[in-house]
């Protein structure tokens, strides 16, 4: 076995060379293999990296005094291991993915550059799950927050992605301000700038730091999450980022945002403490159940694939930090079982997360690639052109679903679980408050089902709804096989949950025991019955016999019978054509007219009728809106009073030398009145 | 763990739900044809529906895919495999150790979700009309369900099918109050979870009130049959659901031949019941129009959610 040392500075070097080799190979043709094949292997070094720290013993390295009173500390943990088999995990797939997908780029754009960016975006990933240092975490977040956003604007000829990725800019540093803050309380209590000094002191901080620093932390990182109502970066960037950086972005970085909540709730002993903490977990379990049923509202009435798989997103991490949220309740009322229960339900969340939406997110890649639109209006059919990507990205589609067998049944069963055992908590009124929250949770889960069915069947299934789509065909193989890699780990943990509880329950020190990938999920209620089992083994068994059965009774009894292939019923009208279909918007219009009041949905008749003939049309025209109310209710009255507060501010800067003179000469005056009046105190 | 003869007898309870459904399916239109002042067709029709179908050509449509192909076999599947988890007339079922109602409630998502695709994957107008209506009734019934199986399992200790039923025949006539509301939820989510009355109408071909059926419209031959059975194993699977969680009494609790004939005697007479009060509820009025149907499901939720509090504030 490699020691950990040199295979962490291995990846590193190998993540280095990538984003070198990228830069100066200068668009040769062996760019895309020069880049992209140090990305794969340095991954792979980082899952043998995490395993090995997960299974053995934390890693740790200090450089002391790198810069100026400042160590530079990198500490792996299970946690952070955790997190970074997540990213190593996906970003292997991701890279794979990538040598095809990038020949898209190799003949408009620069691609050495991407390369670069790439490989630097995913090292400054690992770099800032490994720090142990918050001025270091603080320089590799902001590195991983500019490089996305230098992606995200890749394609910038397009007005719209330099928008948003300028939203996005503002929206991360909004977060980083608050991380900032955080970190600085917890300076201020210790005196260092070392994650282990927070640790080491945390439960002497005052009851009112803690909070505060719970708060500050949980809304910096809950930005980058995407929690609402401080999504409205995701929505745009996700999309406008070339497809292989949205799946990144999409399954590990707003992830980091997850971890970032994690750490901060582990490292401020957020566990086993009294119940006046309970207040962090109902705080997460109200914004996630609202950025849960938000997230998937506004996924189910979108038509750009990308943009619903974004809001999708934001769904999932409403959905992870219910679950987190609840660990915490649990664990501030010492009910160490249902919390670990709760956390194993919200990590695992975390885990399929990142494995479908990696997997969704390379799949419409590969949509755009072929047909070079995201607006599922204009495609159909593509089944059958790319029946690879097809059956990819519908196994990627039932995991988020949440169906069995796929692995985000399990998640959303030990999410449901959890919930259920809020029974036990000792307080009426969080138990009543709990069993409400499972209400958006439920109704998440009913429209996650619809938003999907449309995604797929409007984009792959039916007539192709425009003509590109008659020319053209199926991804390079080195896309197929990146997203089978996700494809096979949403089936493997689905069939085998206990792959992913056991790396879980390890990497969070639940219970250190082996566990046989085959066992039974056994919860047990008061009365030492059990509250609910399930075996995915068994079920798969069940599944697959009753198949069996079934298809060879259907056989013998039906005999043998023809099968004749006629066009679709048309009652009798003859010429049905892809105009006639039914499109994703009409698809999703009983959902948008029940849920009304959030949509603030509105349609525009224009009738243009001939001459004084009252009945007879010459021209309809029919268009449809839905507002977004977090934009124009939240945003744009900040942003309007914001430029209206600079409007003022300006007049100060009048030009003039002598003006500015002025100022600083106040300035002046006030400091040393300021020091003056501060000392005499 | 369990023994031969238990997981014997677990293998024929799954088999005899998949076997009888049809006959219910066949007692409510019998039930409707007669309040309809119709002689109907024998209680057995489904079973010769099926059998003849099962035997003829199909006619597949041009556009479709695999997609189309593979849902009918999910459907029967996913259905079926959930009918093994249900206690029938023995209050238990040996497959409980490995799946509980969550589960159950999959499979039936995984059907749904599959008969959706397989309506958009034909390209005709009816599909996607009747998969968009299907879209919405069941993300609407889905905390409705969530919030009921939310009483009951907080009630009776568990999701498992086996301690539930356990649970409750061991419990004196309506033990607790925030069951009668569990119950409520139950009947509406009964009603739109199998597409009856008002949520839609089984026996019409009209594009009106179509919901299921038209999703189902391209179906022919063997796939039919697997579609029309499974449906109607679906229908017997809540069904039994609702008898043995709000009235078991009757069920048999240990393996003895008199004590499984009477379980399996009483069950029978509950389910004809209320199958046959379900179709007269039916013939009693008509279809609502699609956006009435929120506030029927909100009575649901309504009336669950007021469950959980009486739960909790007892």
């Amino acid at each position: 076995m490699i020691e950990n040392l040199s295979l962490f500075q291995l990846v590193v070097f190998l993540f280095a060379s990538g984003a070198l080799l990228g830069l100066f190979s200068r668009n040769s043709r062996f760019t895309r293999i020069l880049t992209f094949v140090p990305t794969m292997i340095g991954s792979f070094f980082t899952v043998i990296f995490s395993v090995s720290v997960i299974l053995e013993k934390p890693f740790q390295l200090m450089v002391p005094n790198l810069l100026p009173f400042i160590n530079f500390e990198i500490k792996v943990d299970g946690i952070a291991a955790f997190f970074l088999l997540l990213i190593s995990i996906v970003s292997f797939a991701v890279s794979l993915y990538s040598i095809g997908y990038s020949k898209e780029y190799e003949a408009k754009k620069r691609t050495s550059v991407f390369g670069f960016l790439f490989n630097i975006f995913i090292l400054s990933m690992i770099l800032v799950v490994a720090s142990n240092n918050s001025f270091f975490f603080l320089i590799f977040w902001e590195l991983m927050s500019l490089t996305s956003f230098f992606l995200v604007i890749y394609d910038h000829d397009k007005e719209e992605n330099v928008k948003s990725g300028l939203t996005y800019l503002v929206m991360t540093h909004f977060g980083t301000a608050f991380i900032f803050a955080s970190f600085l309380l917890g300076y201020i209590q210790t005196g260092s700038f070392s994650f282990d000094a927070f640790r080491n002191s945390s439960s002497s901080f005052p009851i009112l730091t803690k909070n505060l620093i719970f708060l500050f932390a949980f809304i910096g990182f809950g930005t980058k999450a995407g929690i609402v109502p401080l999504h409205i970066w995701l929505p745009q960037a996700h999309p406008s980022a070339p497809s292989n950086v949205s799946a990144l972005m999409s399954a590990v970085m707003i992830k980091i945002g997850i971890y970032g909540i994690v750490r901060t709730v582990f490292d401020l002993s957020g566990f086993g403490l009294s119940p006046e903490y309970s207040w962090w977990g109902l705080l997460m379990i109200a914004i996630g159940s609202v950025s849960a049923i938000i997230g998937v509202l506004y996924a189910v009435i979108e038509h750009d694939i990308k943009r619903a798989l974004a809001f999708s997103s934001i769904e999932n991490i409403g959905i992870i930090l219910v679950g987190f949220g609840l660990s915490v309740v649990f664990a501030s009322f010492n009910l160490t079982t249902l919390s670990a229960l709760a956390l194993i339900a919200s990590m695992y969340h975390t885990m399929n997360h990142s494995v479908f939406k990696g997997l969704l997110f390379m799949g419409a890649g590969s949509v755009v690639y072929a047909t070079h639109t995201r607006n599922m209006e204009h495609l159909g059919g593509l089944i059958k052109k790319m029946p690879w990507t097809a059956l990819l990205f519908l196994i990627g589609t039932i995991s988020i679903v949440g169906l069995p067998p796929f692995n985000g049944f399990i998640s959303e069963w030990l999410t449901m679980q959890a919930l259920l055992s809020s029974y036990q908590i000792p307080s009426i009124i969080l138990q009543i408050s709990i069993a409400f929250a499972s209400l958006p949770f439920a109704l998440t889960i009913g429209v996650a089902a619809a938003t999907f069915v449309k995604l797929f069947g409007i984009s792959f299934l039916s007539r192709p709804r425009s003509e590109t789509i008659a020319k053209i065909k199926e991804v390079p193989r080195s896309m197929i096989a990146g997203m089978s890699i996700l494809a096979a780990a949403c089936v493997l943990l689905g069939v085998l949950p206990f792959l992913g509880i056991s790396v879980i329950t390890s990497a969070f020190h639940i219970s250190s025991q082996p566990i046989n990938p085959f066992d039974t999920i056994i919860l047990q209620n008061n009365f030492g019955k059990s509250f609910a089992n399930l075996s995915m083994p068994v079920v798969i068994i069940m599944l697959l016999s009753i198949a069996i059965a079934i298809f060879g009774f259907i056989k013998v009894i039906g005999g043998k019978t023809k099968k004749t292939t006629f066009s679709t019923w048309d009652c009798g009208f003859g010429n049905l054509n892809e105009r006639m279909e039914y499109t994703g918007t009409s698809l999703s219009q009983p959902i948008r007219v029940v849920f009304k009041t959030l949509f603030r949905s509105h349609t525009q008749i224009q009738r243009e009728f001939f001459g004084d003939h009252k009945y007879i049309l010459r021209t309809l025209k029919v268009e449809s809106f839905t507002k977004n109310i977090f934009e124009e209710k939240l945003y744009l009255p900040i942003m309007s009073s914001s430029i209206f507060i600079f409007d003022k501010i300006r007049k100060i800067q009048t030009g003039k030398i002598n003006a500015y003179l002025l100022y600083i000469m106040i300035t002046i005056v006030l400091l040393l009145l300021f020091v003056r009046l501060s000392h005499n105190v | 763990m369990y023994s031969m003869v238990e997981i014997l007898v677990g293998i024929i309870q799954g088999l005899v739900i998949i076997l009888l459904s049809p006959l219910i399916t066949g007692i409510m239109r019998k039930t409707k044809a007669r309040t309809q002042k119709r002689m109907g067709a024998s209680v057995l029709q489904p079973y010769y529906d099926i059998l003849k179908l099962i035997k003829k050509d199909e006619v597949i449509s041009d556009q479709s895919s695999w997609i189309f192909r593979i849902c009918p076999w999910v459907n029967f599947v996913a259905l079926a495999t959930a009918a093994f988890f249900i206690p029938l007339f023995l209050m238990y079922s040996p497959f409980g150790l490995a799946g509980d109602l969550l589960l159950v409630i999959g499979l039936f998502a995984l059907a749904r979700f599959f008969t959706m695709l397989a309506s958009l994957d034909v390209a005709s107008s009816f599909g996607g009309l009747g998969s968009s209506r299907e879209m919405m009734y069941s993300a609407l019934l889905e905390p409705a369900l969530f919030l009921t199986i939310f009483i009951v399992a907080l009630t009776y200790g568990g999701t498992n099918l086996s301690t539930l039923v356990t649970a409750v025949s061991g419990a004196t006539l309506l033990p607790h109050p925030q069951l009668i509301f569990a119950a409520i939820a139950m009947f509406v989510l009964v009603l739109g979870e199998t597409g009856r009355l008002p949520f839609d109408n089984p026996s019409t071909h009209l594009e009106l009130t179509m919901v299921h059926e038209a999703m189902i419209l391209e179906y022919s031959g063997k796939s039919l049959a697997l579609i029309e059975w499974s449906q109607a194993i679906k229908l017997l699977i809540l069904l039994v659901l609702v008898v043995n969680i709000f009235v078991p009494w009757g069920i048999s609790s240990s393996i003895t031949i008199p004590a499984l004939g009477i379980g399996f005697v009483s069950l029978f007479a509950k389910i004809s019941i209320l199958a046959i009060f379900i179709a007269y509820f039916e013939s009693s009025i008509a279809k609502w129009r699609l956006f009435r149907i929120p506030d029927l499901v909100a009575v649901a939720i309504a009336s669950s959610m007021i469950g959980i509090i009486l739960y909790y504030i007892k």
